[in-house]
């Protein structure tokens, strides 16, 4: 290897650590305001936005729990391999106009195979518990990557393909080329209602990634105690507890990737570093946004469905209308 | 450019993932490490949680692999009931449905040219 490649992976390295950190705070604020917001939407007060950075510190001063019944060296394992594989993810998303960390070194076909690595630690966690608890909320887990998988291919290779024929040199599954060319500017009426389509289905495909409410079925508190989590104590506990914090920050990011990219510094006249700035600040704005409509409010309005509902909502409902927004898509390139 | 591999469509690095995999665990290993390593071995503590209910017996505790897709096979029941119904442990069916199968994408493959 030579001295330029070692200088490139160091760059990585301390850009990785910074990006990391950084996707750990944020996640973990957001939860807070998330928190917040749902507590005034039902009318109650609700925690500080502190709350998640204490309850990661008191869980980290709490015993760790390994249950007789356990596969230890896995029990322990997963928790750690499920927040790295979240955290890798960040890397390959835009942050404002602030291009991936890992640009060029992965594109969206492999943050969708990344994305199933925190699903994948969790099943393995809830099997190796030894708990039925644990055992079928592992199972509702498998079942949930099952049926969410194709509504969000579907919407990740209609905008691929849109790019494809409209920039045939392109690396269309770039998410660097897809931040720079937004799906709205791309198609015509009837595309933009197929958008909209695509819009809706990974807001929906949004909470069932992240088992929030109403697709939270393999945790379901009051069924199952807990699910796939309910032998997990102390500081593994802490460890989902961050991964779940980082994996919003990833969902939300990737909307924002794939469906609202614009920046607003060239509307002020900005440059360097006064418009990473403000477009980092925009983002920080429109993540929020976005994570209110597709986790807060979503959650606050619904309630949980049964395994076999939320199977069936993605499997026909949401596959037809993502289906329909690439068919229509699809058909608005044809017409033009 | 470090081992990227690209398949026409697609790319990605495989060695730049595995170093920056091995960065964040070491990272988050060491938080890890930081945290309270202890609990009280063999006693109730580490029993697991069956709703404050005696375990009988390990065997009798386990959930089926055969319930894994419960979920799964029952949403999509009006899809799987009909293909239980065509597998009827017949050879003749079998080959049947071989025959016409094959008829089918004759049919299409000289159609499309």
């Amino acid at each position: 290897m030579t001295i330029e490649g070692l200088l490139i992976i160091l760059l990585k390295i301390i850009g990785a650590v910074i990006i990391a950190f950084l996707g750990v705070i944020l996640g973990l604020f957001y939860k807070g305001i998330d928190r917040k917001l749902a507590a005034k939407m039902q009318a109650r007060v609700g925690p500080p936005i502190r709350q998640p950075f204490m309850d990661f510190f008191k869980l980290m001063i709490k015993e760790n729990i390994v249950p007789e019944n356990a596969v230890p060296w896995i029990f322990n394992g997963v928790p750690v391999m499920t927040l790295v594989a979240t955290i890798t993810i960040l890397f390959y998303l835009p942050i404002g106009n602030i291009s991936p960390l890992l640009s060029g070194y992965g594109d969206i076909v492999l943050i969708i195979y990344l994305l199933t690595l925190p699903a994948i630690g969790m099943v393995v966690g809830g099997f190796a518990s030894g708990s039925p608890y644990a055992n079928v909320g592992a199972q509702r887990e498998m079942v949930m990557m099952m049926s969410y998988e194709l509504p969000l291919v579907t919407t990740v290779i209609a905008i691929g393909w849109k790019l494809s024929q409209v920039y045939p040199q392109l690396n269309v599954f770039s998410l660097a080329v897809i931040n720079a060319h937004p799906i709205w500017g791309l198609v015509g009426p009837l595309g933009f209602v197929g958008a909209l389509l695509l819009l809706i289905t990974l807001a929906i495909v949004t909470p069932g990634e992240l088992s929030k409410i109403p697709f939270d079925v393999p945790e379901a508190e009051t069924e199952l105690a807990g699910g796939l989590l309910v032998e997990y104590s102390g500081r593994n506990l802490a460890l989902f507890s961050l991964a779940d914090a980082v994996k919003t920050i990833v969902m939300v990011s990737l909307t924002v990737a794939l469906f609202f990219p614009y920046n607003i510094a060239h509307l002020f006249d900005l440059s360097g570093i006064f418009a990473i700035g403000i477009d980092s600040l925009f983002f920080l704005v429109k993540l929020l946004l976005i994570m209110f409509v597709e986790v807060t409010f979503i959650r606050v309005a619904a309630a949980r469905l049964k395994i076999d509902q939320v199977s069936y909502a993605y499997w026909v409902p949401l596959s037809i209308i993502g289906l329909l927004g690439l068919s229509l898509i699809v058909l608005d390139t044809i017409m033009i | 450019m470090l081992g990227l591999l690209e398949t026409g469509s697609g790319f990605w690095s495989a060695i730049i993932w595995v170093v920056v995999v091995l960065v964040i665990s070491s990272i988050v290993i060491y938080i890890r490490n930081k945290g309270e390593e202890s609990y009280k071995k063999n006693t109730e503590q580490d029993k697991p949680f069956i709703s404050g209910n005696p375990e009988l017996s390990k065997e009798g505790s386990h959930i089926a692999a055969s319930h894994i897709y419960w979920g799964f096979t029952e949403a999509l029941k009006d899809y799987y009931n009909p293909l239980v119904k065509i597998h009827t442990g017949n050879i003749n069916d079998y080959s049947g449905w071989i025959i016409i199968i094959t008829i089918i994408i004759l049919i299409l493959v000289g159609v499309s040219g």
